[in-house]
């Protein structure tokens, strides 16, 4: 069997873009890194009403930082952490 | 004229290319530009990221007031420990501890040098960021060391091996910057999980004393009818204490009467095993180079003290960055475990160390 220049050329170039596709596939395939936001788990003293807020630099477990909208109570943090970003909270 | 058989042509160029190279090595040649170019691309990430940290650094520095802070990062990122001598390896620990110790003076004094009127909390997180920042520089050249001699000496196999390394030395990378953050902003990390157990404890008990010794508190409560003693670093700036010496001293000075002893830690998890798992052990569970693990050891087994481990697996990403939500879930149901197992290996009355191990940054008490 012989092939000609243009075949062979059409070869080539279907590899090529057959290579092309797979690895943009595999690309797209890598999860992607979630994102995260800090939040601080308030809770009050008096009535343990919890609350979240976003985390503030400098703030740590144990702080009292606000007033129960409850009771009116001191509010102290009880956790800071962090979770996913997700389209519920935009 | 002939028609061309271009077939056979392609075929005839393939195999003398093809012979060319394998013989004349060329094909390695391409194969380690490849490796090195890819190499060089990662180094670039890592660059930048030690050029954001530094800069992050450099600006929190300045509202602390230093005007140049250039000199106490490039001071403090190039500072080294060289390990003790490990042929004779008669009293390494007490050796390694003073080495260990004199670092941290020294880091201590350089940042008091530039920064005098520096408060406790900010200093601890300031030495802790400095530290990441000179882990990542240390990375950097490193990596910039073996792609040079194995491009120098057309060391292949070195290139390969580097090549081949590159995606976990990106993982680790990233992992520490990733951790500038928590450790400028001072928000709990996945090492947090033994301190804010132990904090959790000292918050359920009713306190009887409270002490500070090396940086690192014991707190005396009254627990489940039980006198239990709580160690752990004292917070909340980045500090991880000196709990192995603390609870040998408590020891000592209880003159052995204390009916068990539990230390509690993070633990790396094996890949496919799930994040916050708690797992029940003996032993001290602590990640330190060897002198506060050995001083837990020695006491607990000087007075023949039952020592148990309570670990929280977590992984290699969480260890040093924010402390995930899971992670603090796993933090409460560990919490929920002690309670049980101090009622279930002790009697009423008993007296109890618990050791929460690891950096309280962002847990008081």
């Amino acid at each position: 069997m012989t092939l000609d220049l243009e075949t062979i050329v059409l070869l080539i170039t279907i590899s090529a873009v057959t290579l092309l596709i797979m690895t943009l596939m595999e690309l797209r395939k890598q999860p992607k890194k979630p994102e995260y936001e800090t939040i601080e788990l308030l809770e009050c003293i008096q009535c343990r009403y919890r609350l979240e807020r976003p985390f503030e630099p400098g703030d740590f477990i144990s702080m009292y930082k606000g007033k129960c909208p409850k009771c009116g109570s001191p509010l102290r943090i009880k956790a800071i952490y962090n979770v996913e970003k997700s389209f519920k909270h935009p | 004229m002939a028609e061309t058989d271009w077939t056979t042509l392609f075929m005839q160029i393939f195999w003398i290319i093809f012979f060319v190279m394998i013989l004349t090595g060329a094909n390695q040649k391409i194969q380690m530009k490849l490796w090195s170019i890819d190499i060089r691309n990662k180094l670039r990430v890592i660059k930048r990221y030690i050029d954001e940290d530094r800069h992050k650094i450099e600006n929190y520095l300045r509202n602390l007031g230093v005007e140049t802070p250039q000199f106490l990062i490039h001071r403090i990122t190039n500072y080294f420990i060289i390990d003790p001598v490990d042929k004779e390896p008669t009293d390494i620990i007490k050796r390694m501890d003073h080495l260990i110790r004199i670092e941290e003076r020294g880091i201590r004094n350089i940042v008091k040098e530039y920064v005098p009127n520096i408060g406790n909390y900010e200093r601890s997180l300031l030495e802790s960021s400095l530290s990441i920042l000179g882990t990542l520089n240390q990375l950097y050249k490193t990596v910039q060391h073996y792609l040079l001699v194995s491009e120098k000496e057309n060391n292949w196999i070195l290139l390969m091996q580097l090549e081949l390394i590159m995606p976990q030395v990106m993982r680790i990378a990233e992992m520490y910057h990733e951790a500038l953050d928590p450790f400028l902003t001072g928000k709990p990390i996945g090492d947090s999980i033994g301190p804010y157990i132990a904090y959790r404890l000292i918050e359920s008990g009713e306190i009887i004393s409270r002490k500070v010794i090396e940086e690192t508190s014991i707190t005396e409560v009254r627990l489940d009818n039980r006198r239990v003693y709580v160690i752990k670093a004292e917070g909340p700036g980045s500090n991880v204490g000196k709990p192995g010496k603390v609870l040998a001293q408590l020891i000592e000075e209880l003159k052995g009467n204390v009916d068990l002893v539990i230390t509690v830690d993070a633990a790396l998890k094996l890949e496919g095993e799930k994040l916050g798992e708690i797992a029940e052990g003996v032993g001290a569970a602590i990640g330190d180079p060897g002198p506060e693990k050995i001083a837990i050891e020695r006491a607990t087994a000087k007075y023949n003290i039952p020592l148990h481990a309570v670990v929280v697996k977590i992984g290699l990403e969480d260890a040093i960055n924010t402390m995930k939500k899971e992670i603090y879930e796993a933090c409460e149901r560990a919490y929920e475990y002690i309670r049980k197992l101090l009622v279930e290996l002790t009697k009423p009355n008993a007296t109890i160390i618990v050791a929460g191990i690891g950096n309280t940054i962002g847990v008081s008490g």
